[in-house]
């Protein structure tokens, strides 16, 4: 479990790439500053995928958490 | 540089899939992408080939149309959810589309407009050009 409650969760299970970034993207754009996301993810690519896109626009990574079947990945928009 | 210009010439899923995802991830990051779509890419994007999923494909292609287990949105849906989300305008080759007898109405709507060659040069005159 993570220390990170979402405020928002973005369920993108099952899609593979660009669909959770996609979705995480699509989320960010409506949400208010501060707002804590949690990306819920099978696609592997979204670990490293993620936190790149998030570097470059400017959010932040709070967590990636291994869930088992799927990963948590927390994001605050800033 | 201010963006892409992507040229997509081939019907083959596998590049229209790799246009649509490069694409959508940078129009939704807000980095303006216009795509000319011409030769045997607008025929992948007429009702009738979408709605049957009759594309050129290899391997990768087949495995994309199938797959259960792994969701990839078909590049029209991409183009369609990006478009909603950042600076990205789809354009119609005017030559391909008069030599097939086609007009806008027979392909997907996810067009903007028809362009010519002279009208891309334009688009494209501060963008980066990659071609498909």
């Amino acid at each position: 479990m993570s220390e990170h409650t979402p405020d928002v969760t973005v369920d993108a299970r099952g899609a593979g790439c660009p669909g959770p970034l996609m979705d995480l993207i699509g989320k960010v754009k409506t949400v208010d500053e501060g707002t804590v996301i949690e990306l819920q993810t099978t696609d592997s690519g979204s670990k490293d995928d993620v936190p790149e896109w998030l570097e470059k626009a400017g959010h932040e990574l709070l967590d990636i958490v291994d869930q088992g079947d799927y990963w948590s990945i927390y994001v605050r928009k800033t | 540089m201010t963006g892409y210009a992507l040229v997509l010439a081939s019907g083959e899923l596998e590049k229209l899939t790799a246009a649509s995802t490069i694409a959508s991830i940078a129009a939704a990051s807000d980095v303006p992408v216009d795509i000319f779509v011409t030769m045997n890419a607008l025929t992948a994007f007429e009702h009738e080939t979408v709605e049957t999923g009759s594309f050129q494909t290899g391997p990768v292609g087949q495995a994309m149309l199938e797959s259960e287990e792994t969701e990839i949105p078909l590049f029209t849906e991409q183009f369609r959810d990006a478009k909603a989300l950042g600076p990205l305008s789809l354009y119609a080759c005017t030559m391909a589309m008069d030599l097939m007898g086609r007009t806008l109405d027979d392909y997907v709507d996810v067009f903007d407009d028809t362009l010519g060659v002279a009208g891309f040069l334009s688009h494209a005159e501060d963008k980066q050009v990659v071609f498909i």
